[in-house]
């Protein structure tokens, strides 16, 4: 055996030994660091959990708020759609009557006209009979009204269009909707599974909307005529011969 | 001929602007379903209906299956489609034509546009 080449190594041991130890010091105020951490962590880590339990049963309450909210105002709507309808219906009624009184008027201007005719010899009578008709005529004044009507069933007709705002908000409030679900579903991953959840599993989770979703999460209300553009290029091309660039230019 | 009118959407109020609109129109003859299937049922059941508007986005079944059913029965295989719809994006235009809806309105639409779009098809019709 060789001692001094055994002394050697053993010294060579004893020196990474050391070094090891001098690391381990230098360690244990980290290690200490590191359990103060979780030591303030943990509470925090039960808190952040009771927030997601918390919030995971909030939000179907919250889906349902949005679900009370799209069946009110599709109430609100109808009812406004109701309210609309008597109107144009008693507009109607009253243009009906107006229109029978316009062509009475005629009778009578023709009526009239007729008696000047035959009174043209009696000066008093003929002027009489003009004087009559200058304060009898209301023909003129039933045309304007039957115009103001006509003016108030276009205005009820454009309140009626508005109201396409139902429609396309409550697809914008289904989207919102779909989205809080799938938020619910990763939060409950999360409680279910809270120390073994992979998160970079959490982070590819996307909300996707399904093909057969029955809202459109694009849907928007505007003014904005560069959709219909779109569509009547598409469908006047026959959809296939639009260019990009032709497209482009819609949008730009 | 007189036109029926099948008018197809989930929204109640959407329904009831549609027909609004096209009682402005002079039209006043038409029948309502709420999706795709039902629309389907009403079709096999009347065959008075001679022209279809449709929403795309619908429970059971959509506008665009709707339209693709229509144009794979024989015997309705013909009918005039308008898609008035939310949905304004190229691809989607796109599918719908390919579909075979014969015209294609964006949501809101104006009364012009959808006069200007009856019009056209029935023109061509």
């Amino acid at each position: 055996m060789n001692r001094p080449a055994n002394m050697t190594e053993l010294f060579e041991k004893l020196n990474d030994l050391k070094s090891v130890f001098r690391y381990g010091q230098k360690l244990i105020p980290i290690i200490q660091s590191l359990i103060d951490f979780m030591q303030e962590t943990v509470p925090l880590l039960e808190n952040i959990n009771s927030s997601i339990a918390d919030s995971t049963t909030k939000i179907p309450k919250a889906s349902n708020q949005i679900a009370d909210v799209t069946e009110a105002t599709e109430l609100a709507t109808t009812e406004i759609l109701d309210i609309v309808d008597l109107i144009n219906s008693d507009i109607d009624s009253i243009e009906k009557d107006l229109k029978g009184l316009t062509e009475r008027e005629k009778q009578k201007s023709k009526i009239i006209q007729k008696l000047t005719e035959a009174v043209k010899d009696n000066p008093e009578a003929k002027s009489l009979l003009i004087n009559y008709e200058e304060l009898n005529n209301e023909y003129e004044e039933l045309n304007s009204v039957l115009s103001v009507l006509q003016k108030i069933k276009n205005d009820a007709y454009n309140i009626t269009l508005s109201l396409q705002v139902q429609d396309i908000t409550s697809q914008q409030l289904s989207a919102v909707n779909h989205l809080i679900s799938g938020v619910q579903n990763k939060l409950s991953l999360l409680l279910v599974d809270f120390q073994e959840t992979n998160n970079d599993e959490l982070k590819t989770m996307k909300i996707a909307v399904p093909d057969d979703a029955s809202f459109n999460p694009e849907a928007r209300y505007g003014k904005d005529v560069s959709q219909q553009q779109l569509a009547d290029s598409l469908v006047n091309n026959n959809g296939f011969r639009t260019t990009q660039d032709e497209i482009d230019k819609l949008f730009s | 001929m007189e036109l029926k009118f099948l008018i197809v959407d989930d929204s109640v109020t959407m329904r009831r602007i549609v027909f609004n609109s096209l009682r402005n129109l002079g039209f006043s003859n038409y029948v309502e379903a709420a999706d795709g299937k039902e629309a389907l049922v009403k079709l096999a059941a009347d065959d008075s209906i001679n022209f279809v508007i449709t929403d795309w986005n619908m429970p059971v079944l959509s506008g665009l299956e709707l339209t693709r059913a229509i144009r794979s029965d024989q015997k309705l295989s013909s009918l005039p489609i308008l898609m008035v719809t939310t949905r304004g994006v190229k691809e989607d235009i796109i599918e719908a034509l390919q579909a075979k809806v014969n015209n294609y309105v964006v949501k809101p639409f104006t009364p012009q546009v959808l006069r200007e779009k009856i019009e056209q098809i029935l023109s061509t019709n």
